[in-house]
């Protein structure tokens, strides 16, 4: 599975911050794949990743890709935006429910109505990736 | 062993434009704007300075100069303290925790008389770089602020959830800030006074959709001092008073969103720290007189209104809109004007919270009094409701 991937000129307005764990995350994003965490004992996803199971706080874990697919439970467009987001407002963000029962939160590009099927595309910016949502 | 705890006296600033430019040959300072609040809350108490013996400060916004300002301001005040003195953070509950900290060592026998007291100067930072700050209070850092959600953004998201299940119009939910307006205009501490119509609210630029400017909080600065005492004290004045009678908190374990999808806009927090409240104060929420609500936004003010039992669920924008939420009506919420128009001096709202209570509680709240008003419930909360602290004050008389 390989997600749609987007070029966006210049850096990220407010990139994360990548550690030792959450590396391979940011890594399999540029490569196309959304990933997660899930704990081995309890077997349950976990988002953002985690080192341990929040669940039973296992310390397990196994890297695991996601569908990226879901449906698109609510939105807004910021228009007075963080000083950082300035060239990029008004933003559109919103929060999907993935089909593996996770909720996200992140961009949201073009139209789409509550509810509708949505997937993940890979926000390719020169400094490294985000992660977005489209109509499916 | 606990006891009985009151609220005796308090005094609050004009909520808007306190804090000065960097560059003013004059500058307000944040202790000779509080300092005089404390003398008044005592005066309107009706104690001696020498019976304080606790401090409890809502924690005052990075931009005051001056840090550790509780023991400045102890100092300040040449105030020793027997009890406790604290600086207390808690995000959106900040002054609503400064209250129930001042209510604990009260109730708890650490003091007799204790303020919980703050000042929020914040005005003078440009929003777009004040939200740098707050879109890391209100997000993980690494996965939702690097979308640049600002903390009423996830508001509008349960706007935009709400409308879309329970078919709540815009109209309805615009008619809150038009109710609050009307309030604010009673209000002499408030920030906005000017009525508002309607067609303004619904005609007002974007601020996050479908939120326009009159439907989100705004900027401003604002100080407040409670004297909080035992009911025993209280009575000895023989004044009038507001009797702590009951408390309630949860929080739902979640920052913003809960990884796990459910129904964001039923403020589970908000519902189950109700129920602990009531419980504790032994009424239900058809008892109370009014609601003062910690509600940022329109949508805010009617969801945490339904997850308290004020107004039913999926119904509260409608019944706002029918003026049941209004002075007048069956439960008046956010008399004082609430976030919307009485001003949002964050850290300190849940504080003025308490002191619209007192304020209706002890008859003093002059044109927007809400007649015998008996039982008043005050919430506050954190994230996107994701904790919630209700405490029901009862009047003296």
């Amino acid at each position: 599975m390989s997600l749609s991937c987007i070029d966006v000129p210049g850096p990220r307005p407010w990139p994360p911050r990548v550690s030792a764990f959450t590396r391979p995350f940011w890594d399999a994003l540029a490569e196309g794949r959304l990933t997660t965490t899930r704990g081995r004992t309890s077997g349950r996803l976990t988002f953002p990743p985690k080192p341990f199971c929040p669940y039973d706080w296992g310390n397990e874990v196994e890297w695991v890709d996601l569908s990226g697919r879901g449906r698109l439970y609510s939105q807004t467009v910021i228009h007075a935006a963080p000083a950082a987001f300035a060239r990029e407002a008004p933003i559109h963000n919103g929060i999907v429910d993935l089909d593996e029962g996770l909720r996200v939160a992140a961009r949201i590009l073009g139209d789409a109505s509550l509810d509708a099927a949505m997937e993940c595309v890979v926000l390719r910016y020169a400094d490294g990736p985000l992660f977005a949502f489209r109509a499916a | 062993m606990t006891r009985r705890v009151a609220v005796i006296g308090g005094a609050a600033s004009p909520v808007g434009r306190l804090q000065t430019p960097a560059d003013a040959p004059l500058q307000a300072l944040e202790h000779e704007i509080l300092a005089p609040l404390v003398l008044r809350a005592m005066a309107a108490a009706g104690l001696a300075k020498e019976e304080i013996d606790a401090l409890f400060l809502a924690m005052c916004r990075p931009y005051t100069l001056q840090k550790y300002f509780a023991t400045f301001l102890a100092n300040y005040l040449r105030l020793p303290l027997t009890g406790g003195i604290m600086e207390v953070l808690g995000n959106g509950m900040t002054g609503g925790l400064s209250f129930d900290t001042a209510v604990h060592a009260v109730a708890s026998r650490q003091a007799e008389v204790a303020l919980a007291l703050g000042i929020n100067m914040e005005s003078q930072a440009a929003s777009a770089d004040h939200a740098m700050s707050t879109m890391r209070a209100t997000g993980d850092v690494d996965f939702h602020s690097i979308f640049g959600f600002t903390p009423i953004s996830w508001y509008a998201m349960d706007a935009v959830r709400y409308m879309h299940e329970h078919g709540a119009t815009r109209a309805e939910l615009a008619s809150v800030a038009v109710k609050d307006r009307r309030h604010a205009t009673l209000n002499p501490i408030a920030q906005y006074r000017k009525p508002l119509t309607l067609e303004e609210v619904l005609a007002a630029r974007p601020i996050v959709e479908p939120l326009g400017l009159y439907e989100v909080p705004p900027r401003g600065d604002g100080a407040v001092c409670l004297v909080v005492c035992t009911e025993q004290m209280a009575k000895a004045t023989a004044r009038p008073y507001a009797l702590v009678r009951g408390r309630g908190f949860f929080h739902d374990g979640a920052h913003q969103i809960d990884e796990v999808p459910n129904d964001m806009t039923a403020f589970k927090a908000a519902e189950a720290a109700a129920t602990t409240a009531y419980r504790a104060a032994g009424i239900s929420a058809s008892d109370l007189d009014l609601a003062e609500l910690y509600a940022p936004c329109t949508i805010v003010q009617v969801l945490a209104a339904e997850a308290m039992g004020l107004t039913p669920r999926g119904r509260g924008a409608a019944h706002a809109a029918a003026g049941e939420t209004a002075l007048g009506g069956r439960i008046p919420i956010c008399t004082s004007g609430g976030c919307l128009s009485r001003g949002h001096p964050a850290y300190i709202t849940g504080l003025l919270t308490i002191y619209e209570l007192w304020e209706q509680l002890t008859r003093r709240a002059g044109a927007r009094q809400v007649r015998n008003a008996r039982l008043g419930a005050g919430s506050c909360e954190l994230g996107n409701y994701n904790a919630a602290l209700i405490h029901i004050l009862e009047a003296s008389a």
